[in-house]
């Protein structure tokens, strides 16, 4: 009984100040996931990455845009967001006062333009995907001239139809090797 | 936002039938508020969740945290309590208990979502033996995210629900302008170079340390003003981590090979 | 004859059934250096699992059933063995079960531990073990529809909500009193739930427990299910942390090393060291979650708020560590996500501040007159129940059995723990439990310290496999509870098959009966704590006098103040 007096009294007083002070956060905290939305190219690592679904991307083809969005209420941050993004777009910071009252505050959405196809005109990529798909290509691939030229066209051209561009190079060339 | 549920065809998802509020407990309900400002009863219902957020609110009733300080007291019944909170998401074979504890506390009272799986069913939103968050059985005042949340953000949350703290985070949507264009890091540096010591970085120390790791040895190549090999030498003597030292010398090795490779 | 140098782990097992029961061996494959199956002929089953179980010194932590009607045409039951005697392995007895008629013959009658998982493997999968005695629903709830098992590969999306089949519970409860006459009380729509989930009945004489039995599993998600359906591989390992928030990181890296044990994945030996000291840091605060639950049943308020207080230090730790205070997500499939530099290291400098208070606080609730006439001698496990029923951890390590995954199935950075061998007590009591975690307590600490001296460098994570589908394999990890078993089959689309998460308490249940009998209801709560379940259970106690015939329900709050306080006996009318 007198060493859990002793004790107790050479303890004093341990609570925290927090809310009266701020309370210490470590290096690698993590809170709220801080979405710089000029940095991000709507790629979906992110959404695909996510455990429980809080990051969703919706396409909305009238539009023509895709939203890019996150429901901090199933959050679970455990930063795989963080961890896929290429540009360090969504970064886990250390924002922790989260309560709210209504349930749409714990939203928070980006919207983003999408490109068309230039053969088929459907909607198939970001357009700043494709803007830095492009930069990259024109500063960093090491390839110039022509073949640039063609590689540049190529970027804004669907899935779909690069396999049917592909198909018809294949077939000109087979009939200029002899039919092979 | 809670798209799941739409996706399953209408034949397959029976919804529990949700409580409504008449007007005279809304009424009350906010008068209730500013009588209860510092002496609250709590009361915990817990809905079918791990347990993290049982044990995040017993650290907040301890000494380092106590939120007793506040006049926030845990109450063994739901008779007498003023605040319900609810953790988990709600499993079906809890449905009832919740009901019945939210039916036993006495009008007017506050019911507050805890925790992810409290506020939208969380990573088990979807489950098929899983109704969500409180908020597809009962009408809730107060969401309080995190998982689990710590017991500062419990204190938090309830300080905001009795007004003494301002709310924070708000609803935001953002359009991209026009031309808009994401910035290219390290441009000076090829990019085939910079993204094979990313992922080295990530390898080697993880996505938080290997990138602020590779983030020195970037900055220290971008910067270099002519001798590369001088500053990253340079990077690996002045830090006094073993760790950090190996690391770095990793990506010299890396350098190295793409350089005379 | 092949020279016993050349045998393969486990295998003079194998040669053992071939011998005792020739012809019933049908295929013996190894899924790792340490794990092996064995599929053996329906008819065979409870022989050949007798045989292991009782014979060569195995152990049952778990049964996972799989629909392989994909796979094979059979759905196929999987009888994880855990060897711990000669030759110690993880050995697997298979069969495999046609879809009609859908039976088998149940292991239960000869091997008691199988029990719970025949239960289970009915309501998932509607295979029917016959002769099994207990055939109650163990998992789905009671408003579940009957003839839906969810687990079968062409029942249901993962998300399908059946209607409310029934608003009153109907779960019946056992009870062995004798010749004496009892009332059955339902439970009836007024039934209040305070804590976690789960409610047991206690058949008394007097104040004296004569028999005891529960409903758990009110916290059934749905997740093994989920698992198949929507998750990757990364992702369950998020998943697998929020199983129980006291032990998530066990689940997770059980999970983890059980896809890369299926896959042959070698995980980097700097991610090992560093699971292992999570790990640790994980029992740390469990430990001392529960040595403050054992000062509160035992009246000892101060020294639940102190433990309390000292347990905010293994928090930080684990904060500095991984960025959260619970639910690390530590892990990835081939290693690790965080590394521990210098920073981080010296956090774990915190444990010497943590052995010192520690170490007060022990002695004074040692020295506390209360906890030792509240501890000795009460709700005894005996050894040979233990034995029947496979208990895990502390539990069973308070009752003389030194069963420690971390020694018997070596894993990640323990394999380089020099000189530690596992804490054990022989007085089968809850004082006995209590005195185990202490130990272990400590013991955790230096092994925090020796980890983190000794661990290597090198990378913390792999990316150097490819899938193969439909491979299985088997983990196991000590979690503060006991052993995690894992079990999971590799799909062939970026999703697991199926996997099975056998929590440490789930072992501990079935033995809780034979320890509630013959103490008195002011320690029932005490004895649930001391198996130190994954969740405070006890919301409504009803209790029923089988002398009297007469039955009172209590609330959680007077069955703990009896228990602390030993007076105003709720039973007193």
């Amino acid at each position: 009984m007198l060493k859990t007096l002793v004790n107790a009294l050479k303890t004093g007083n341990a609570t925290t100040k927090y809310p009266a002070a701020p309370i210490d956060l470590p290096y690698g905290y993590r809170g709220k996931p801080e979405h710089n939305e000029k940095q991000c190219i709507a790629c979906g690592a992110c959404a695909c990455a996510c455990p429980p679904n809080a990051i969703q991307m919706t396409a909305d083809e009238g539009a023509g845009t895709v939203t890019w969005n996150i429901h901090y209420g199933r959050c679970i941050f455990c930063g795989r967001c963080e961890e896929v993004c290429p540009f360090s777009a969504i970064k886990l910071g250390n924002e922790f006062e989260l309560a709210v009252m209504a349930a749409t505050d714990l939203d928070e959405s980006s919207t983003y333009t999408l490109e068309p196809c230039a053969v088929c005109g459907k909607l198939f990529a970001p357009r700043k995907q494709i803007a830095y798909a492009e930069e990259l290509l024109k500063n960093d691939s090491g390839i110039t001239g022509e073949e640039l030229d063609t590689a540049l066209a190529r970027l804004r051209v669907c899935p779909t139809c690069k396999r049917t561009l592909d198909a018809h190079t294949a077939q000109a060339t087979s009939r200029v090797e002899g039919g092979r | 936002m809670h798209t799941a549920l739409e996706q399953v065809p209408e034949r397959l998802q029976a919804l529990p039938t949700k409580v409504e509020l008449d007007e005279k407990v809304q009424k009350a309900k906010g008068a209730l508020l500013n009588d209860i400002k510092r002496s609250v009863y709590l009361y915990r219902v817990d809905c079918g969740g791990c347990n993290a957020c049982e044990i995040e609110i017993f650290a907040t009733i301890t000494p380092v945290f106590d939120a007793e300080r506040f006049g926030i007291k845990n109450t063994p019944s739901p008779r007498h309590a003023d605040i319900l909170v609810y953790t988990g998401a709600v499993t079906r074979a809890m449905r009832l208990p919740a009901m019945r504890a939210y039916e036993a506390a006495p009008n007017p009272k506050l019911v507050v979502s805890y925790g992810a799986c409290g506020c939208s069913g969380g990573i088990f939103h979807d489950n098929y033996c899983v109704w969500g968050g409180t908020d597809q059985i009962l009408p809730v005042d107060v969401y309080i995210p995190g998982c689990p949340p710590s017991p500062a953000q419990t204190i938090y949350g309830f300080a905001m629900a009795l007004g003494m703290l301002g709310q924070k985070l708000h609803h935001k949507e953002t359009v991209e302008a026009p031309g808009e264009l994401a910035t290219l890091a390290y441009a000076d540096i090829p990019y085939a170079l910079r993204t094979e010591i990313e992922h080295e970085a990530r390898l080697m120390s993880g996505y938080l340390q290997g990138r602020d790791l590779a983030d020195d040895f970037l900055k220290a190549i971008s910067s270099s003003q002519g001798s590369v090999l001088a500053s990253v030498d340079g990077l690996i003597a002045g830090t006094d981590d073993p760790r950090r030292a190996e690391v770095y010398n990793d990506f010299k090795e890396l350098l190295l090979g793409k350089v005379i490779g | 004859m092949k020279n016993k140098k050349e045998l393969r782990i486990g295998e003079t097992h194998v040669e053992a059934v071939r011998s005792h029961f020739p012809g019933s061996i049908v295929d013996a494959s190894w899924q790792g250096e340490e794990q092996l199956c064995i599929t053996v002929k329906l008819d065979m089953l409870p022989d050949v699992v007798e045989f292991l179980y009782y014979g060569r010194g195995g152990w049952m932590p778990v049964m996972v059933g799989n629909d392989e009607r994909s796979i094979n045409g059979n759905y196929a039951l999987y009888y994880v063995l855990s060897m711990e005697e000669e030759d110690p392995c993880f050995l697997t007895v298979r069969v495999e079960v046609p879809p009609e008629p859908g039976e088998y013959p149940s292991v239960t009658p000869r091997v008691p531990a199988a029990v719970w998982s025949e239960r289970e493997v009915y309501d998932m999968f509607g295979l029917r073990a016959i002769n099994i005695i207990d055939n109650r629903r163990l998992v789905l709830p009671d408003d579940w529809p009957e003839g839906l098992y969810p687990l079968r590969k062409d029942s249901m999306d993962y998300r399908h909500r059946p209607k409310i089949a029934a608003d009153m519970e109907t779960y019946e409860f056992l009870r062995e009193t004798g010749d004496s006459e009892t009332t059955v009380i339902p439970m009836g729509p007024l039934h209040i739930t305070s804590d976690e989930p789960g409610h047991f009945r206690l058949f008394v004489e007097g104040e004296t427990i004569v028999d005891a039995d529960y409903r758990l599993f009110y916290v059934h998600r749905g997740m093994e299910k989920c698992a198949e359906q929507r998750l990757n591989y990364d992702a369950v390992t998020f998943f697998a942390d929020r199983i129980c928030g006291i032990c998530g990181c066990a689940h997770s890296v059980a999970y983890a090393e059980s896809v890369e044990n299926a896959q042959g994945i070698v995980v980097p030996p700097r991610a090992q060291y560093i699971r292992s000291i999570v790990l640790e840091v994980e029992r740390l605060h469990s430990h001392l979650l529960n040595l403050g639950l054992v000062c509160h049943y035992c009246g000892f308020d101060t020294g639940f708020n102190h433990f309390f207080r000292v347990r905010e230090k293994s928090m930080d730790m684990a904060e500095r560590i991984t960025g959260h205070r619970k639910t690390y997500g530590l892990n990835l499939i081939g290693g690790v996500r965080r590394d521990i530099l210098k920073e981080q290291a010296g956090t774990l400098q915190l444990v010497r501040e943590l052995r010192t208070e520690t170490q007060q606080l022990v002695e004074e609730l040692l020295g506390t007159p209360n906890f030792d006439a509240r501890t000795k001698g009460i709700g005894i496990l005996d050894p040979k129940v233990a034995r029947d029923y496979s208990p895990v951890g502390p539990t069973v390590r308070g009752s003389g059995f030194a069963r420690d995954a971390r020694y018997q199935h070596a894993f990640d950075g323990y394999k380089s723990l020099k000189d530690w061998k596992p804490k054990v007590q022989t007085g089968c009591d809850v004082q006995s439990r209590t005195l185990v975690r202490i130990e272990e307590f400590f013991d955790s600490l230096d092994m925090i310290e020796e980890l983190l001296t000794n661990a290597p460098g090198g990378p913390i994570l792999t990316e150097d496999w490819t899938y193969t589908p439909h491979k299985f394999g088997v983990a196991v990890t000590e979690a503060p509870r006991g052993e995690d078993v894992h079990w999971s089959m590799v799909g062939d689309n970026q999703k697991c098959y199926r996997w099975r998460a056998k929590a440490a308490t789930y072992s501990n249940w079935p033995v809780l009966r034979s320890m509630f009998r013959g103490n008195t209801v002011s320690d029932a709560a005490l004895i649930v704590g001391s198996i130190d379940p994954c969740y405070s259970c006890t919301d409504r106690v009803t209790v029923v006098d089988v002398k009297k015939q007469t039955s009172k329900v209590l609330t959680k709050d007077e069955l703990e103040f009896y228990c602390r306080n030993r007076r105003r006996s709720p039973l007193m009318d």
